[in-house]
């Protein structure tokens, strides 16, 4: 198109402003210097102080906040497709109530879910600790799934199920092996979302937190307020990057091996 | 289906590389405890030491209240430990099982102290709060709380984030208490506040000592161990407390009543009030702990430092800050009023 | 094919939970909302509207305002800079797209805490970028770059960029580009052609967008607390302050639900537009 070239200049510079802070925290995990604002000389102290037996805190946190991600997106993927299935299916009444239910969650800010699960907790006389964070993230981590997994459903071929019932299959069998197949896409990238904000999430779960039941976002919280040790999380985060670029590379590799298998 | 096996399969072996020690849970300030001595409490006692951080008495006593129940040993300061007892959060202390209690300072528990018997608490460490600045970038200080009038520091500077430290710097400049009741007296404490609050960047509890160091801010209003901690990260760090006296903070360690493990909660501070671990958590966090055999233990560096060890003078001016009751809420409003005001 | 039963049971699991979880603590926090806070932070006995009273506070209209500007600000700017990267997103194909995509995404998936420190050490007043501006002869050597309502603001559209950018992705997506062609050829320019044509054709994700920036982005609380001064308090401040500092659970309560209506209406605004636009097509 011979438009102007303004939205490619816009682009280009969008992408300047978002990897600012990232490429600022990678170089900065090599910084000699505390204060990360000025330059001191090169050095991977950083990185080997993350493995200090005094760090090991952050690790605990990694490892709960990655069993809380995994058992939330485990259930969410389950209740969220559920849910959209029904909500694809059937038009009555009650599906509008669950609609309207569903998408609470997404739009409500979670300052008001942490403090009013925090309140129901309270109330009820809860221990808070990892029980509690985990019910918080599977509940709005379901949303999120059922969205998704709704919207896979919309492009849904129905005939393929009525096909499938010509052909002698029973309702279990149909969504066996050929609903539950079509619709897996769907749920592992609702899964994967459902991920990706329960391993992020810092605002709901600073409110229902119990002692010792610490997640990463809290423990990078706490380090950015408190601890005199700030570049460590300029390691942290370097190393977490690296790990996403190659489980993204990784899974866009694989993707490619089937397209190309199948063609 | 094979990805997820494995996954699993990674997450299982992450998990299972504990080993299930008994754990002690403190809930405590930042930057409060030396390393060396978790390393060796854990070692002595075959456990796990997991330590929590609270950055105000307050969000302490909201997390209790809201139901965290699995802390053993709290370190609240005087006040809150009064509070606490009240609403039973605290046990009474056997001192049948804190053989190191003779070794506390005496004549702190007569004179300062609120728990005089240590009925419910064991004193930890005491500093008083005052005024750091960098050195180089701050001229012609004076030891007194109207330096945050200087409008040459608008912006770099930061007052304690804490209702009763700011306004009783306020107060203790007017010369009244820091634990007066009196309405007229706090309102004409808020308006001082107020004016400060021009000059400030921000008001902050935790990172003002790196900021200090960074030279993020030129002045802050600071816990003294704070700004000496900072002093190591740069030299150019001086602390001071002011003429008009200030608040002297002590925080003492008391035994949740929900403790998971009030055994080991009783070893942890038999362990602290050893007069050697004191004087090295002492020097490391550059507090006062009023353990009378440690002050025999620190260096002589250390005794020189007089804004911990402060003259008879200076210390009569000083008060320790304590629970108001329903009084309280006037600090609140106060707090409210400075925080809104543009 | 399939019967009443199995609405039930497809339904159900779901439903309950968050009626559960999610509707029963809203309701428990208005319920809380009435009663009297005691003494040292827990919820007294009997019914009371001094929290509501409290609301009446002259200091919450200017917090209140200084929350819904600075989120429509923001909202503003990043639908601003997220149409042209839609735009440029969408008209392309295959492996570039995916490529330029996951660049454009994986700065979000630091962790945002991080994100937020980093922009906070970045705004440094002795760091190189204030430095360098100050040198540059920009800014005044007193200006700071940190502590105030624009920090605020930046840190806010940095972080729900990525939010406007999705919605507005997929809508693009769809976007048949030849409209364009058509309208050029018809004699449009170039910006008009996008005003009334590419911008209309991607409604619905613009409206998802403002949606997905705006009602966040009134809860913030962590953004202003970490590089917001002592004067750049909003809702979410007051809110947290009340829960963890004041132990307030009541007034926490009053304010929550305030900030649940504000956040109500251009849900329902939202919601309304969408139903319009689904029986008018574009």
């Amino acid at each position: 198109m011979k438009s102007s070239r303004l939205p490619v200049i816009v682009f280009a510079l969008v992408v300047v402003f978002l990897y600012v802070p990232i490429l600022f925290l990678v170089v900065n995990s090599f910084n000699e210097a505390r204060f990360s604002s000025t330059w001191a000389g090169f050095t991977l102290k950083w990185y080997a102080a993350l493995f200090d037996p005094q760090n090991r805190d952050i690790w605990e946190a990694t490892q709960r906040s990655l069993l809380i991600a995994i058992s939330s997106s485990a259930v969410s993927m389950v209740l969220g497709t559920l849910s959209a299935c029904a909500l694809h299916w059937y038009r009555t009444r009650l599906q509008r109530l669950n609609y309207g239910l569903i998408y609470l969650p997404i739009v409500i800010p979670d300052l008001l879910m942490g403090i009013s699960l925090l309140l129901f907790f309270v109330a009820l006389g809860v221990t808070l600790g990892t029980v509690t964070i985990l019910i918080a993230h599977i509940t709005f981590c379901s949303s999120f799934v059922t969205v998704v997994v709704l919207g896979r459903l919309q492009g849904f071929d129905e005939s393929v199920i009525a096909a499938a019932r010509d052909l002698g299959a029973t309702r279990w069998v149909a969504i066996r092996r050929v609903i539950l197949p079509l619709l897996a896409p769907g749920i592992v990238a609702g899964g994967l979302l459902a991920f990706t904000l329960s391993v992020d999430d810092y605002v709901i779960t600073f409110f229902v937190t119990g002692p010792g039941s610490t997640t990463l976002p809290l423990k990078i919280y706490s380090m950015v307020k408190h601890s005199r040790e700030l570049p460590l999380i300029n390691a942290i985060s370097t190393i977490f990057l690296v790990i996403t670029f190659l489980i993204v590379w990784w899974s866009q590799k694989l993707n490619q091996d089937q397209t190309t298998k199948s063609n | 289906m094979k990805y997820l096996s494995l996954l699993f399969l990674s997450v299982f072996l992450l998990t299972s590389c504990g080993e299930k020690k008994p754990e002690l849970h403190l809930y405590t300030w930042d930057d409060y405890l030396n390393p060396d001595l978790i390393t060796a409490f854990e070692e002595k006692h075959g456990c796990r030491l997991i330590i929590d951080i609270f950055d105000s008495n307050e969000a302490m006593l909201a997390k209790l209240k809201a139901g965290a129940t699995g802390y053993d040993v709290l370190v609240p300061s005087s006040y809150m430990v009064k509070i606490l007892a009240q609403e039973k959060m605290i046990i009474e202390l056997d001192h049948s099982k804190l053989p190191n209690l003779s070794h506390v300072d005496d004549k702190y528990l007569a004179n300062l102290a609120l728990d005089k018997t240590m009925k419910h608490s064991v004193p930890y460490m005491l500093a008083p709060t005052g005024i750091a600045w960098v050195g180089d970038r701050v001229e012609n200080v004076e030891p007194t709380w109207a330096m945050f009038d200087r409008a040459d520091l608008r912006g770099r500077m930061t007052l304690l984030n804490d209702s009763r430290e700011t306004i009783g710097a306020a107060l203790k400049f007017l010369g009244h208490s820091l634990n007066t009741t009196d309405e007229a007296q706090i309102t004409e404490a808020k308006n001082i506040v107020i004016g400060w609050k021009r000059n400030i960047a921000k008001f902050e509890s935790d990172q003002y000592d790196g900021g200090l160091a960074s030279v993020e801010f030129f002045l802050c209003h600071a816990y003294a161990g704070d700004a000496f901690q900072a002093q190591e990260d740069n030299e150019a760090i001086e602390f001071l407390v002011p003429q008009e006296g200030t608040s002297i903070a002590c925080d003492d360690l008391v035994i949740s009543a929900t403790a998971p493990n009030p055994e080991l909660a009783y070893a942890f501070i038999n362990f602290m009030t050893e007069p050697a671990n004191a004087a090295v958590n002492m020097e490391y966090i550059y507090y006062l702990a009023p353990n009378k055999t440690a002050y025999y233990l620190v260096s002589p560096e250390f005794k020189e430092i007089d804004a911990l060890f402060l003259d008879d003078a200076t210390l009569a001016k000083c008060e320790m800050i304590d629970d108001l009751g329903p009084a309280n809420a006037l600090y609140n409003k106060a707090w409210d009023e400075i925080r809104a005001t543009q | 094919m399939i019967k009443r039963k199995n609405e039930a049971i497809l339904t159900g699991p779901t439903l309950l939970w968050l009626i559960l979880f999610f509707v029963v603590p809203s309701l428990a926090m208005v319920v809380i909302s009435f009663r009297p806070a005691s003494t040292y932070g827990g919820v007294g006995t009997g019914w009371t509207l001094d929290a509501w009273r409290a609301l009446g506070n002259p200091n919450y209209p200017i917090i209140l305002w200084r929350t819904v500007w600075l989120s429509l600000v923001t909202t503003v700017i990043c639908l601003a800079l997220a149409l042209p990267i839609a735009f440029v997103l969408g008209r392309m194909q295959g492996k570039w797209r995916a490529i330029l995509l996951m660049i454009v995404i994986v700065p979000f998936w630091t962790n945002f805490v991080i994100r937020v420190a980093a922009w906070r050490i970045l705004l440094h007043p002795e760091g190189m970028l204030r430095q360098g501006l100050v040198s540059l002869g920009l800014i005044g050597p007193d200006t700071l770059l940190l502590y105030n309502e624009g920090a605020v603001l930046m840190v806010m559209v940095y972080t729900y960029l990525p939010f406007a950018i999705l919605p507005l992705y997929a809508a693009a997506e769809r976007f048949d580009y030849s409209l364009l062609e058509a309208a050029r050829d018809l004699g449009a320019s170039g910006l008009t052609a996008v005003m009334r044509v590419f911008i209309p054709g991607i409604s619905r994700g613009l409206l998802t967008a403002m949606a997905l920036v705006l009602i966040p982005a009134l809860g913030s609380y962590v953004i202003p607390d970490l590089v917001g001064g002592p004067g750049d308090e909003m809702i979410g401040n007051k809110i947290a302050q009340r829960t963890l500092g004041d132990r307030n659970l009541p007034q926490a309560a009053t304010l929550s639900v305030a900030l649940l209506l504000i956040t109500l209406i251009p849900l329902i605004v939202v919601f309304y537009l969408n139903r319009r636009d689904r029986t008018h097509p574009a």
